[in-house]
This record gives structure tokens, C-alpha cells and sequence, in this order.
């Protein structure tokens, strides 16, 4: 070990130098993925939308898009860095996937991410040869499904019925999982199974099993299912009957399955809606395209104020989902115990709010909303394509479920006293440690991120007409967590089990929207402090953020001083002329 | 050093069956159902205590007794027997630490 005294002439740093290693490789892959997929417009792009559109009318992936990822090893992203792969930090993960989804949502899932999700169970609690070798087959570019549905249990899977025997040498499975994306062609699956006949939480166990491994002749693979959106994935599901897998396929303890897929999806659900942003970030820039080069009434629809604020909202509507996205990415990592409220959140919030913004958003296009081809079509394709991501892996009302016991504990012991979050939790360049998977909780009863919304209370104002409107709506915003505090405390104990009644869903709903001004905040805080981006330091669109989040709350502020809507108004124009992304990296695009 | 309070006697008093009868009316009043309908020997679960309400179920533990458990223990001792038992164990655990 090296010391100042063992070192002549060196000098002890002040602090240490800034990890900008982490960002740089990020902006580096980003920028590679744009530039291998293209401009979007250029008919004669092979990945370009008139063939990604061509390719979902036949129901197809793409083959030129899923070659293009092939080239790029996008699998290597979802392989821890000490297995060989790219995985370092999960806000990276969202952030890297987001050209792909801008262009195809469908290429995204289809190609990787239920990959993605699969191999987390591996990652939180497989062996070390089990991880060395989903680690090989993902780095070999295969695909592995996640098996956790059955169709008639829902995200009711405690009740799920497929089973894994436990035998000589290793377990039977038998029965069916549905509704699998790429079940046909993956090399393993990722396969949540009862492997205990007690009823309860701790007679579900997770396996992996390799396909080359299984007899042939004991399981197969279910018709493909035709859906409304994604058309070109392949889901179809799988059938066991009786077919051995070794003991070797266990994933972590027998009678773990249901805490590792808890855990486990804390990190798949913080990951994912932030994914879509992409979507919605070319569904905006197709509207903002059109209302500029349309004329109705002898001005363009841009000049239409309706269709203004509809685009300006649109575009704050994705700031916020970001900021949400960002802090619970960042939090599996600073904080690992609070994240499975977070994650929940975040699940049940972004989709969401995701499937309004584009229903505004068509209301602007008007009938070209309804087109599948040209210069719009890809409009209604991400419409479709978007809900997938709420209704797959676990539907809003599950992630509400997760959230509502801890409601109680949560107002008892952390809201108005618990430490806000740590600075780093909203700064979307900073470096971050490596992903604790061991330290992911079921429950934790602290939630920094609210505490900083409290903590923001007694930010100095400098007195602009922003400064004072972002004040206004941070105290309100503070009422408002008081008041959930109070319906928390005075749920029922029947209201704080998977049947509780609408109010408790409701208050989840309240929550979710207070987490997300909390995040906006924060980000425009660490923003401030920063200063190297001006848009995210300007307290306009942190006004116009947390106003919109107070009409969702049902709230009614004052109106907002001028200059936010015309700030907002001027970046939505700058990113688009600019070509840069709508979201908190204003990232530069390939068209 | 922790300086004695007055924890110790209150925790003296908590038996097997002073916290199974504890744990019985929660459970009913979760599930809706008489707490004398609830045998103590049967899984929770076969009542539809499902795994939601077992998470809240030790959030209440823990309010009412002062403990820090592991979210999953309605789980890992899933009968009111099984829990009434593991929660002396752990109540005798914390006066011996205080």
C-alpha cells in the first residue's frame, strides 16, 4: 500500500478525483447503438421505421434489427461485468436500451430483456458455475425466457401450479407456463416451480434448465400467441411432462422461489418503464414533427396553444418518469433496502402515466393517429406497444399489493423523520458501486426519498417567479405526504392485505405521484448544485413538473408564472431541431 | 451499555399463549373470520392469509413488541403455534441483549 511518506513529493488529494469512467463508457455505448441503427426517417435505412413497421405488419422481428444487435452483443449488457459482461449499473442499463425501444419495443423485449429478466434470479442467488454459465450462453448471444406465468394464477403465482418434483438426482417438472416470450428458441428458461405441497410462500422454488439438456420427448413448446402489440415477438409458452432436470438447476434454496422473485424484481421493475421512454420520446418528436409542418386555420398546429401545452406536458410527463426512473435505478444501488417500494412505484407509475401522454399526444395528430404507414405510422405502433410493459411480468394492481403493507410501517417510522437521500441518488452521471444483489430486502421501513422532498422544504428561494412557484408546490407537495401519512396510519388490517379495498389501491396512487415530484426535485436540486446543465438547473421545468404532479393529485395550484411554459416550450423545439433526446440525458440521436 | 428500562418486566409477561392469543385476533381481524376459528396448528395460509398479509402481519409485530424482524417470518414459521414460539424466542433474545 502506497503512502504519502513512502511517495516523495505526493500529495494527498483533496478528494478523490470524480469516476468519470462509468459515464464515459455509457455515452460511448449509447452513441454506438444510434449509430448502428441509423437515421429513423431514411426509407432506405434497413432498421429504419418503414422496415421496423413492415417487419410488425408481418408479425416478424426484425431480422436486420436483431443481426444489428447480434453485431453490438447487447446480451453482454445484461451480464454482470465480473462474468465478462457490460452490467455495471442499472440506470445504464434503462439508459443504453433506450435506442433500441425508441425505435421498436418489440425488438427490445423480443431480442433481450426477458433475457434480462430471467438471468437476474441467476444473479441474486445461483451458484457460481451457474452464473459462469448463463454468463456464456448471453455472451454467446443466446436468448433464455423467463417461465414465471401461468395464465390462470396471474401475478397470483404463489398459486401457480407447475411443478418441479424433487427426485433422485434432481426434480420432475410437470405442467405449463404461458404466455413465454421467445420459448421457442431459448437456450434455457428461467422456470418458477411449486416444489413443496405446503401451501404458503416457501414451497416455490426457482430452476434453471438448459434446452439441449431436456428430453425431447417429455416437454415441448405451445402454439405462438397472436397479440395486439409487440406482433413480432415470439410468446408462446412450454409443457413439461415428467421431464428430469438435474439438481445442478436449482436456483439458490429449496423453497426460496417466491423471496428470490420478490428480490428479483426489484430490480427487473425498477429497470424496465424506464426502457420505454425511448417509445415515447419518438412518439413525441413524431407529434411535435407533425403540428409543426401542419397548417390548420392559416397558422401551423404548433401555434395552436391546446396543442402547445399538449406537447410541452407530453415532454414533462417524460422528465418525470425519468426522474422516477433515475432515483429507483440509482436506489438499487445507494439503496438496496428501500428498493422494493421504489421498484413498485416506478412499475406501477411509468406505464401509466405513459399510456396517458400518448393518448394526449394523438389527440394532436387527429386522424393520422389512425394510419400504420408513412411519415406517422409509428405512432400507432407504439401505442400498442406500450402496454406491454405494464402488463407484463406484474400488472399495476400487484405492484400497488407490494407497496400497500408497507404503507403503515412506513408512516410510523420514516415519513417527517427518516434522512433524505443521498445526493448521488439524482445525479444521472455520477458514478455508482457495484450492484448489491445480496442486500435487495423484501421490506425496509425507510423511504429517503420522500425525506427529501421534506428536506427540500428549506431550500433558500432566490426569489425568481420559478424559485417561489417550485417553493409553492414542494409545501403543498409536503401536505400532501402528511395527509397520506394519516390515511396510511388509519388503514384497516384487512385494507393492507392483497384484498384490500379501492382506498388502499388509491393511496398507493397518491404515493406514487408524491415519490415522483420527490424525484423531480431531487434532480433538479443535484442539477443546481451541478450547474453543468442549464435546462435541468432552470427551476421552470421543475415548476411545471410538480404542477402538473398536483393536478394529478387533484389539487388545484395557482397558475404558473409565464416564463415556465415558455421554457419548457423552447426545449421541446431546441431538442427537436437539435435532434436530442427527451429525457434527462439530452442525448444526441441519429435522426 | 444499554441503562435498564422498564422493557424487561413487560417483556416477562409475554408467554407462548399470550402471543399466540395476540397473534389469533390479529390474524382475525385480517382475514375477517372469529379468532376461535383459527386453529393454532394449521397454516395460516389454509386460511387465505395470503403473502401480502404476511408481510403486513410482521410490520404489526414489530410495532407492537419493539422488534426487528425479517420480513419473511410469517412465512419461515407460518402456524400461529410455530410463530407464537419463534416470537418468545426472540422477545427472551432482546431482554437478554438489553
Amino acid at each position: 500500500m502506497l503512502t504519502n511518506s513512502a511517495v516523495p513529493g505526493a500529495r494527498r488529494p483533496a478528494a478523490p478525483a470524480p469516476d468519470t469512467a462509468q459515464e464515459a463508457a455509457a455515452q460511448t455505448r449509447v452513441a454506438e447503438l444510434e449509430r448502428r441503427f441509423g437515421d429513423p426517417g431514411d426509407p432506405a435505412n434497413p432498421v429504419g421505421t418503414q422496415r421496423l413497421l413492415a417487419a410488425d405488419e408481418a408479425g416478424e422481428l426484425s431480422r436486420d434489427g436483431e443481426h444489428l444487435l447480434d453485431d453490438a452483443v447487447l446480451t453482454a449488457d445484461f451480464v454482470p461485468a465480473d462474468l465478462g459482461g457490460r452490467l455495471t449499473r442499472i440506470d445504464t442499463l434503462t439508459r443504453v436500451l433506450r435506442p433500441v425501444f425508441r425505435r421498436d419495443v418489440a425488438l427490445g423485449l423480443g431480442y433481450g430483456v426477458t433475457s434480462f429478466m430471467a438471468a437476474v434470479n441467476v444473479w441474486t442467488a445461483g451458484s457460481e458455475e451457474q452464473r459462469r454459465r448463463l454468463a456464456d450462453l448471453l455472451l454467446g448471444g443466446a436468448r433464455v425466457s423467463v417461465a414465471y406465468h401461468e395464465l390462470a394464477h396471474g401475478n397470483d403465482f404463489v398459486r401457480n401450479g407447475f411443478l418441479a418434483r424433487p427426485e433422485p438426482g434432481g426434480y420432475r417438472l410437470h405442467g405449463r407456463k404461458e404466455v413465454i416470450n421467445n420459448a421457442e428458441r431459448a437456450a434455457a428458461f428461467a422456470l418458477f416451480a411449486r416444489t413443496d405441497d405446503a401451501p404458503g410462500s416457501r414451497s416455490h422454488s426457482v430452476l434453471l434448465a438448459e434446452r439441449d439438456a431436456l428430453d425431447p420427448a417429455r416437454f415441448r413448446t405451445l402454439p405462438r400467441y397472436t397479440t395486439a402489440g409487440v406482433r413480432g415477438c415470439r410468446i408462446s409458452g412450454l409443457e413439461f411432462d415428467d421431464c428430469h432436470v438435474p439438481a445442478g438447476a436449482l436456483v439458490g434454496e429449496r423453497g426460496q422461489g417466491v423471496e428470490l422473485a420478490l428480490r428479483s424484481f426489484q430490480i427487473t421493475r425498477s429497470a424496465l418503464p424506464g426502457m420505454a421512454l425511448g417509445a415515447a420520446d419518438t412518439s413525441l418528436r413524431t407529434v411535435v414533427g407533425f403540428a409543426r409542418g401542419r397548417q390548420l386555420y392559416r397558422r401551423s398546429v404548433m401555434e395552436i396553444p391546446h396543442a402547445r401545452d399538449t406537447l410541452s406536458d407530453a415532454f414533462l410527463d417524460l422528465l418525470i418518469c425519468d426522474s422516477l426512473s433515475l432515483a429507483a435505478t440509482r436506489a438499487v444501488h445507494l439503496l438496496p433496502e428501500e428498493t422494493s417500494v421504489y421498484a413498485a412505484v416506478v412499475k406501477y407509475l411509468v406505464p401509466r402515466m405513459l399510456t396517458e401522454t400518448m393518448h394526449d399526444l394523438s389527440i394532436v395528430l387527429g386522424a393520422r393517429f389512425y394510419v400504420r404507414e408513412g411519415e406517422f405510422g409509428i405512432f400507432q405502433k407504439h401505442v400498442r406497444d406500450l402496454p406491454v410493459l405494464s402488463l407484463g411480468h406484474a400488472g399495476s394492481a400487484a405492484c400497488q399489493a407490494t407497496v400497500i403493507p408497507q404503507l403503515a410501517r412506513l408512516a410510523r417510522r420514516s415519513w417527517f423523520s427518516g434522512d433524505q437521500a443521498p445526493a448521488e441518488l439524482f445525479e444521472p452521471r455520477t458514478a455508482l458501486p457495484a450492484i448489491p444483489f445480496e442486500r435487495l430486502t423484501l421490506a425496509s421501513g425507510r423511504d429517503s426519498l420522500s425525506a427529501s422532498l421534506v428536506a427540500a422544504c428549506d431550500d433558500p428561494a432566490d426569489g425568481s417567479p420559478e424559485e417561489q412557484a417550485v417553493r409553492t408546490l414542494t409545501l403543498r407537495m409536503a401536505d400532501e405526504l402528511r395527509r397520506i401519512q394519516q390515511d396510511s396510519l388509519a388503514l384497516s388490517p384487512q385494507d393492507r392485505t392483497a384484498l384490500a379495498a379501492p382506498t388502499a389501491f388509491a393511496l398507493v396512487d397518491r404515493y406514487a405521484v408524491l415519490l415522483a415530484a420527490a424525484a423531480v426535485l431531487g434532480v433538479r436540486r443535484a442539477a443546481r448544485a451541478d450547474g453543468t446543465d442549464p435546462f435541468l438547473a432552470d427551476p421552470a421545468w421543475a415548476a411545471a413538473a410538480l404542477h402538473r404532479l398536483a393536478r394529478r393529485l387533484g389539487q388545484h395550484p395557482a397558475e404558473l408564472p409565464a416564463g415556465c411554459a415558455e421554457r419548457v416550450h423552447r426545449e421541446v423545439l431546441r431538442r427537436f431541431h437539435e435532434h436530442r433526446s427527451y429525457d434527462l440525458y439530452d442525448t444526441p440521436l441519429a435522426g | 451499555m444499554t441503562v435498564p428500562t422498564g422493557r424487561p418486566a413487560t417483556v416477562r409477561e409475554h408467554t407462548v399463549e399470550t402471543l399466540s392469543e395476540w397473534i389469533a385476533n390479529r390474524i382475525s381481524l385480517y382475514l375477517k373470520r372469529p379468532a376461535d376459528e383459527i386453529a393454532s396448528n394449521v397454516p395460516l395460509a389454509e386460511y387465505g392469509l395470503d403473502s401480502v398479509a404476511a408481510l403486513s402481519l410482521c410490520g404489526d409485530i414489530e410495532e407492537d413488541f419493539d422488534l426487528v424482524l425479517e420480513p419473511t417470518v410469517a412465512w419461515d414459521y407460518p402456524t400461529i403455534d410455530a410463530l407464537a414460539g419463534y416470537l418468545v424466542e426472540e422477545l427472551r433474545a432482546t431482554v437478554g441483549e438489553a
